[in-house]
């Protein structure tokens, strides 16, 4: 049994989306934000989840969204957490920053700050994240560099920021950030840009040789499924989702993960029942636990990643028994077809 | 000598033992001690005579098969910086 598989009390980390409220409108936006949703959970009852996560010694949450600095109360709500103790990594598109939140964040041991940029050039990113928000962004990280603040550059990789990796990597450094890499996942607003902005076989191959010849480089999860074996023994090496994490989103409902925000996949909601009654009771949470996709389960990877993704898997086919389509499986053979020397590890 | 949790260390308890998390490098580290150890033991306080009858009065597990399984135990989550051992 893989140490992910282990029965726990609580998350190990919980993804909190604080609020759908956005100003840009990134089109691989894994929530589809822009303004904040009717029945938003307010500060007292954030509060009351915090308590909750605290007393069942959840040891970090990632704030994310829409843009959690828009949040009115999310300062004080982040500052409520840390005098619990709870790690904290707050994930923002780095152009609502304000005096305020760079003092909070400054010298602060249970901060971590993740600032998301999609290109090494206005062109690029901005193709992803807006016109202008390239110099808004760069500006963000500028009054964030050369604190006492751990931070790192988030970079979802596509079709068209895939050739700049280098040049992110360069730049992070220029600001002593690490480069964190996330996987381009068909949820949200990214559904209708999948097809546009998905790597090829050939860049997944890429990707997974760039990624294993430098193990700075930071991984979120779900990378498992495409990476050589010795990189994924540097993270999670199967889905974590209601194993090890699980998701809050604004209006207090509880999902598996940050990218299977959908109704057939709501564990519960935070208005009704509790955090621990959701973790331990909910029907989608106990499935998910044991899900084993029937397309995989013959796979001589299986026992390796457990069948990749499953938000990639379901959102792409629509069903939960599928393979993640990016599996190095999958991309090895695709690959292989094309005529490639390369094979799989 | 007592033990103490490392700095920037924190544990909660679970059914097949405990699970450390490493603040500074956000990772887990699983330890399958099932009932014999709890957080408590960590507070700085419990030296290991002291948690070894602990176990043997909750657990009745008898004192030889602690005594001889409880250091290295400890030794492990030693290695693993997770925990450090005081001199009081």
């Amino acid at each position: 049994m893989k140490y992910a598989e282990w029965p726990l009390s609580a998350p190990v980390n919980i993804t909190w989306e604080i609020t759908h409220r956005c100003n840009l409108k990134c089109v691989h936006c894994l929530s589809a934000s822009s303004v904040a949703s009717p029945g938003e959970l307010d500060y007292d009852a954030c509060r009351a989840v915090a308590d909750e996560l605290a007393a069942l010694k959840v040891f970090e949450i990632n704030f994310g969204g829409g843009e959690p600095l828009l949040c009115d109360y999310f300062l004080p709500l982040l500052r409520y957490i840390h005098g619990k103790g709870i790690v904290t990594c707050v994930s923002t598109n780095g152009t609502a920053l304000t005096d305020e939140a760079v003092a909070l964040f400054t010298g602060n041991p249970l901060v971590n700050v993740q600032v998301s940029l999609d290109g090494a050039t206005p062109e690029v990113n901005d193709s992803i994240r807006g016109a202008g928000s390239f110099h808004r962004i760069v500006r963000g990280i500028e009054r964030l560099a050369g604190r006492d603040i751990p931070l790192s550059i988030n970079t979802v990789v596509t079709s068209v920021n895939f050739r700049q990796l280098d040049e992110l990597k360069r730049l992070a450094k220029t600001y002593g950030a690490n480069l964190r890499v996330s996987r381009f996942r068909p949820s949200g607003r990214a559904r209708q840009s999948w097809e546009r902005l998905r790597l090829s076989a050939a860049q997944l191959r890429e990707l997974a040789d760039w990624l294993g010849d430098d193990p700075s480089i930071l991984t979120g999860d779900s990378f498992f499924a495409i990476s050589a074996d010795g990189r994924r023994q540097l993270g999670l090496d199967m889905c974590g989702a209601c194993k090890m994490t699980a998701c809050i989103d604004p209006v207090g409902d509880v999902y598996p993960c940050a990218f299977l925000q959908a109704g057939e996949f709501r564990g519960g909601s935070l208005r009704e029942t509790t955090f621990k009654a959701i973790w331990d009771s909910s029907a989608v949470f106990k499935a998910f636990r044991g899900l084993a996709p029937a397309a995989c389960r013959t796979c001589p990877r299986f026992e390796k990643c457990r069948g990749g993704c499953p938000a990639v898997a379901y959102f792409v086919s629509h069903d939960l028994n599928s393979a993640d389509p990016e599996c190095r499986l999958n991309w090895s053979r695709d690959a292989s077809s094309a005529g490639s020397p390369h094979r799989a590890g | 000598m007592t033990c103490r949790l490392a700095e920037q260390v924190q544990v909660r308890k679970e059914s097949w033992g405990l699970l450390f998390y490493n603040q500074p490098r956000h990772k887990v580290c699983f330890v399958r001690s099932g009932d014999w150890l709890y957080p408590r033991h960590f507070d700085g306080t419990w030296t290991l005579p002291a948690i070894a009858a602990d176990i043997a009065g909750r657990t009745g597990t008898p004192a030889e098969i602690i005594e001889r399984s409880l250091p290295k135990l400890t030794d492990h989550l030693t290695g693993k910086g997770v925990i450090c051992h005081e001199v009081r």
